[in-house]
């Protein structure tokens, strides 16, 4: 029986004046691949920001590593690579490609310590992972957004974790990419047993890879195998139309009559 | 040219120039960088306010310096945490406030102090040597604190929740970077002024920003520019029988306009369009 090392326990997060994720209860063991799905605001992101301490519960609680999640310290927080949604980045800020992928070893190297070879060889491989090897000193800012979005990842990459967050890594990246980035995530946790927990609306690219399924809307409306959670009577609960969903896709009823 | 070197008081100054444009070009980077820019100048004029308090109450005006200068960088952290008000709108108030404090005991005061006026405008050529020590000694303390973090700081100030999340502790590191910015205004308040400190920290960091796409590199140009216009500075304000604030300060802002002409970035972004 594999170890649980998330545990959300009937909890709930929020904002001042919105609550985004209420009455959670949900494991994920050690070696998991779960996609989490929902609508925009559906409270996805929150579901990350909870996982690395960075939000206190409202009601319920969140354990992680066997820690509750507002206990969460560093060395924690080291182990659990996040790679967030894409934001406003300033093209001006001077850091360079590398630099950008060596602060992935901060948090691991602790106060005190500079980095080493080692570290710098860490962040090598990370890059070469995801193809932008050869980029090492270019200036963040002129690269496009999707090669942003790989650095990123390298910088995940470069944590070492054991928990990998990725918030929307497809999104924004062309389709070529898009495979690439998903065959090193799934070879991350079948080679390497990351514990990893994607965030997608792109629900038939991940369909077929991941354990586990989850469905959000402030709740959780279901998590299980893909089968059990892609079903129209699930969906539409969530979604709010009709979905068709095929052998391979998933489409909404609406566009299905518009394109055939 | 070079007879004047050997004034003890031309090689106090040019000690204290050169250390304070080292440590204000330092911290410089990361006020820039992290968006801090304001909170320079609002605690340089709460600093100014606790020396107008010394004086008033007859006592040594650092420490009092000290203490005005790290009560507004911590008020205006909890605010930029809570981020209740835009930043700008609660800076701008706490440093006319602590101006009109800084006015208010200038007033309370018998008569007119000069001493006062040269912590106001500056007067690096009448660094007395234990002013130098003290201005070395904080400077050291300051520059070995920010190389000792210097990793965590640079990343608080790319990102500072990403740096949270992947286990530096960033709120520690951020509340840290704000207390060396008001020891750093402290150390450089004789030297440049309180008026001026703010340019002392911004001037070198966004002339550098202008010249290169990497963070270490930045570090590094903005240490020589910084210490070149304090030097430079000071030598023309001696040869010419000028302020040395000013003089400082123009000369740095001179060499910010010419990086902004020449600037790499710039004209990418010129060819680009
Ligand atoms: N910083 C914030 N302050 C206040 N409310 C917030 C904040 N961030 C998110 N929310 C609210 O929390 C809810 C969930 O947001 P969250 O970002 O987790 O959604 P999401 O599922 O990631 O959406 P998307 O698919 O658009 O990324 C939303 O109602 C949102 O308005
Ligand atoms: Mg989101």
């Amino acid at each position: 029986m594999a170890k649980t090392i998330i545990r959300f326990d009937h909890a709930t997060f929020g904002f001042s004046d919105v609550i985004a994720l209420q009455d959670i209860s949900l494991d994920i063991t050690e070696g998991e691949f779960v996609g989490v799905i929902g609508p925009n605001g559906s409270g996805k992101t929150t579901l990350c920001r909870a996982v690395l301490g960075l939000m206190q519960p409202m009601g319920g609680s969140l354990q992680i590593f066997d820690c509750a999640c507002e206990e969460l310290r560093c060395h924690h927080r080291a182990r659990i690579g996040y790679l967030p949604q894409k934001g406003a980045l300033d093209r001006n800020f001077p850091i360079t490609v590398l630099e950008t992928v060596m602060m992935g070893r901060y948090g691991a190297l602790g106060l005190f310590n500079r980095p080493s070879k080692r570290d710098r060889d860490i962040a090598l491989e990370a890059l070469s992972h995801v193809g932008m090897e050869d980029r090492l000193d270019s200036a963040l800012g002129h690269l496009s957004g999707g090669q942003q979005q790989r650095v990123f990842i390298a910088r995940a990459l470069a944590q070492q974790p054991d928990v990998l967050l990725l918030d929307e890594p497809t999104t924004g990246i062309d389709i070529t990419t898009q495979h690439s980035v998903l065959d090193l995530i799934r070879h991350l946790h079948r080679d390497l047993k990351l514990t990893i927990l994607l965030i997608t609306h792109d629900i038939n690219m991940i369909r077929s890879s991941v354990d586990r399924l989850v469905l959000l809307k402030t709740r959780l409306y279901a998590a299980g195998p893909p089968e059990e959670v892609l079903r129209p009577d699930v969906l539409r609960q969530v979604y709010g139309k009709d979905l068709v969903i095929t052998e391979k896709d998933l489409i909404l009823v609406e566009d299905y009559h518009h394109h055939h | 040219m070079f007879e004047m070197l050997a004034y003890d008081f031309m090689q106090r100054s040019l000690l204290a120039a050169a250390t304070v444009g080292a440590v204000c070009s330092v911290i410089g980077v990361f006020v820039v960088l992290r968006g801090l820019a304001f909170i320079g100048a609002g605690t340089a004029h709460a600093a100014f306010a606790g020396v107008a308090l010394a004086y008033l109450v007859g006592l040594p005006p650092l420490p009092l310096a000290i203490v005005f200068g790290l009560a507004t960088v911590w008020v205006t952290g909890v605010m930029e945490e809570q981020g209740r008000m835009k930043l700008d709108v609660s800076i701008g108030i706490l440093y006319t406030a602590t101006m009109a404090l800084a006015i208010l005991f200038i007033g309370l005061m018998k008569g007119y102090n000069a001493e006062v006026y040269g912590y106001l405008f500056g007067s690096v050529l009448s660094v007395t040597p234990d002013e130098l020590r003290v201005i070395l000694v904080l400077s050291m303390v300051v520059l070995g604190v920010l190389l000792t973090f210097s990793k965590e700081l640079y990343f608080i100030a790319f990102d500072q929740e990403m740096a949270e999340a992947s286990g530096v502790p960033a709120r520690r590191i951020f509340y840290l970077l704000l207390t060396l910015v008001a020891l750093t205004v402290v150390v450089s308040l004789k030297t440049v002024g309180a008026i001026l400190v703010f340019a002392m920290i911004l001037i070198p960091a966004s002339t550098a920003y202008q010249l290169t796409h990497s963070l270490s590199h930045m570090t590094a140009y903005a240490v020589v520019i910084g210490v070149a216009c304090a030097v430079g500075g000071v030598l023309l304000s001696y040869g010419w029988d000028l302020p040395s604030g000013p003089a400082i300060v123009l000369l740095a802002t001179t060499i910010f306009f010419l990086s902004v002409l020449l600037s790499p970035k710039r004209r990418r972004r010129v060819q680009t369009a």
